[in-house]
C-alpha cells in the first residue's frame, strides 16, 4: 500500500483526482442537488451515501440563471480504475500542515486516519474525490452532512463560509444562533420551528457577507437527544423514525417540523450566543463580540479542514457587523420562541 | 526585566489577531488555540506586539490601576509561554501617543484567557507512536 508524505501529498492529490474522474463513466450511480449558485453532481454507489444524497439537503430555487457545475466522484476500489486508498507515511501529521501543503499547490484536502478516507478537492476546477477503502468506509457523521467539506472548499473560494450555527427567523429577518456543540443551538431551533418560527439550518448554515449578513439553508437534518427529543414533544409528532445517530441522538428533516416551507434566505440582524440557564424565562442581553466571537468561530473552524485564517477573517468580519446578544433558555420550548419572535418582531436589535 | 531587550514580536505566522470594539481575539493557526484578552490586556499586546517597549508601559494607568513591573513579566511571560510573541533584538518602537489614554479608560486587569477546547487534540505519529493493542496506526493524545 502507497504511503504518502508532506512532500508528496500535492500528487498524490492529483494522482487521486485523475483516477476518479478517468472511472467516471463506471460509477453506478449519479446524484445531483441543486445547492445556493451551485449544481453540484456526485458520482457514487448505491446505499446509504446515495440516499443521504437524496434527503440531506434543502434544494436551492436558483436565483442565477447558471449556477456553477461542481463534480464529485465518491470513489473506492470496488469501482473499476479505482485505487486502494494510500496511508500517511509521515513520522508527523498536523491537521493545519496539511492543509498548507495542498493549499500551496492549489488544492484542498482531508485525511481521516481510522479509515484511510481522504477528501480532495480542485477548487479551479470544481472537481473532488472522497476516496474510501471500501463502499460503506466512511465515517459515522457524514451521512448527516454529506459531502460538507467539498462544499466548505467551494464556498470558502467565493469568499462565503459553511458556518456552525443555528438559525431562526421570522418575516425574512433571522438570528444566528452560536456556541459549540450542548450549548442549546439545534433545541433552540426545534423549539422555535415547532413554534412558529422559520430557519434555514441547526447547525450548518450557509453565510455570505455580501450587502449585509444572509443565511442560506443547505442541509434539512435536524438532531436532538433523547432528552430535548422527549421534551419537545418530537415523540409524538414524528412517528416514523429512523435508527439514532453516530452520538445516539434522533435525525429528523427540517420540513417534518417547519410551520411554512424552509425560507431560501435570511436576513441575519443578530449573533445570538444560547446557554442553558436552569431559569424559568428566556431573556437576550448584550454581550460583547469579543466573547460572541469566541462562541462562534473556534466550532466554525475546528470542524472544517483547511481555511483557517480567511475563516478567522470571515468570522470576525460577520461579528462585528452584527449586535451580539446572550440568550439564557428558559426551559418552556413555547416560552423560548416566544421570546425570539418578540426579539426579532420589535426590531430590538 | 530579567533580559537585555524590551522588545517584543509575535512569535509566528500563525498567529492571527483581531480587535472587536477594542478587545483583542488571538488564533494559534497551527493548534487551533483561541486567546481571549481583557480590555486592558488587549491594549497591552497590541502595544508588544507591534515592538513597543515593554519598560514604558510599566507605571501607566490601567483597569483602575497601575501596570506594575511584578503584573507586566507575569502578563508578558505567559504571552511567551503560549508561544504568542518571542523577544525581538529590533529596536523597541516608542509608546503610541494615544495608548496611556487608552490604557487609562480600561476597566479590567492584565489578563489573558485560554479556549482550548475545539484545539487540534491528537497528533498521529504512525511511525514512532505504534501502540501494538491499539493496532496501527495509533493515534496518542498530544502532551
Amino acid at each position: 500500500m502507497p504511503r504518502v508524505t508532506l512532500e508528496t501529498l500535492p500528487d498524490y492529490a492529483r494522482y487521486v483526482i485523475a483516477a476518479a474522474e478517468g472511472a467516471a463513466s463506471r460509477y453506478p450511480t449519479t446524484r445531483k442537488v441543486r445547492l445556493p449558485w451551485l449544481e453540484l453532481t456526485a458520482h457514487l454507489g448505491h446505499g446509504v451515501l446515495a440516499d443521504a444524497l437524496s434527503h440531506a439537503f434543502v434544494e436551492a430555487v436558483h436565483d442565477q440563471p447558471e449556477p456553477s457545475a461542481c463534480r464529485i466522484f465518491i470513489a473506492h476500489p470496488g469501482i473499476d480504475g479505482i485505487p486502494e486508498p494510500a496511508r500517511w507515511g509521515d513520522a508527523h501529521f498536523t491537521e493545519h500542515g496539511f492543509a498548507k501543503r495542498l493549499a500551496e499547490a492549489g488544492l484542498r484536502g482531508h485525511y481521516f486516519h481510522d479509515l484511510d478516507f481522504w477528501q480532495v478537492y480542485d477548487p479551479q476546477r470544481r472537481v473532488g474525490v472522497q476516496l474510501m477503502a471500501s463502499a460503506d468506509a466512511f465515517p459515522p457523521w457524514e451521512p448527516g452532512a454529506p459531502l460538507r467539506v467539498f462544499l466548505h472548499w467551494e464556498y470558502a473560494a467565493r469568499g462565503m463560509r459553511l458556518t456552525h450555527a443555528g438559525t431562526l427567523g421570522a418575516g425574512g429577518k433571522g438570528i444566528l444562533l452560536a456556541g459549540s456543540g450542548g450549548a442549546g443551538k439545534s433545541g433552540t431551533v426545534a423549539a422555535g420551528l415547532l413554534n412558529g418560527l422559520d430557519s434555514v439550518g441547526d447547525d450548518y448554515v450557509l453565510i455570505d457577507l455580501a450587502g449585509g449578513v444572509t443565511a442560506r439553508p443547505l442541509f434539512s437534518t435536524l438532531k436532538q437527544d433523547a432528552h430535548g427529543f422527549a421534551r419537545l414533544g418530537l415523540q409524538q409528532r414524528l412517528t416514523a423514525q429512523g435508527p439514532l445517530n453516530w452520538q445516539g441522538k434522533h435525525t429528523f428533516h427540517i420540513e417534518g417540523i417547519a410551520p411554512r416551507p424552509v425560507p431560501m434566505m435570511l436576513d441575519i440582524v443578530a449573533l445570538v450566543v444560547p446557554h442553558i440557564s436552569g431559569g424559568g424565562a428566556s431573556s437576550i442581553m448584550p454581550m460583547s463580540r469579543r466573547d460572541a466571537m469566541i462562541a462562534l468561530a473556534p466550532s466554525g473552524i475546528a470542524q472544517m479542514p483547511g481555511e483557517r485564517e480567511s475563516g478567522f477573517r470571515f468570522f470576525s468580519d460577520l461579528t462585528r457587523l452584527l449586535p451580539c446578544y446572550r440568550l439564557s433558555l428558559g426551559t418552556q420550548p413555547r416560552e423560548i420562541a416566544s421570546t425570539i419572535e418578540d426579539f426579532l418582531t420589535r426590531g430590538a436589535w | 526585566m530579567k533580559h537585555d531587550s524590551h522588545a517584543y514580536a509575535v512569535a509566528s505566522r500563525d498567529i492571527v489577531f483581531e480587535s472587536f470594539d477594542g478587545e483583542a481575539v488571538v488564533l494559534n493557526l497551527a493548534n487551533g488555540k483561541y486567546f481571549g484578552f481583557s480590555d486592558s490586556g488587549s491594549k497591552a499586546w497590541q502595544a508588544l506586539s507591534s515592538g513597543v517597549d515593554a519598560q514604558a508601559l510599566i507605571g501607566l494607568a490601567a483597569g483602575g490601576s497601575t501596570i506594575g513591573q511584578a503584573e507586566l513579566e507575569h502578563f508578558i511571560s505567559q504571552l511567551l509561554e503560549l508561544g504568542l510573541l518571542v523577544r525581538s533584538e529590533a529596536t523597541a518602537q516608542p509608546l503610541p501617543g494615544e495608548l496611556p489614554a487608552g490604557l487609562a479608560a480600561t476597566n479590567e486587569p492584565l489578563n489573558v484567557s485560554i479556549h482550548d477546547d475545539l484545539a487540534d487534540l491528537i497528533v498521529v505519529d504512525p511511525i514512532h507512536e505504534v501502540e501494538e493493542p491499539l493496532g496501527w496506526p495509533a493515534v496518542k493524545q498530544a502532551s
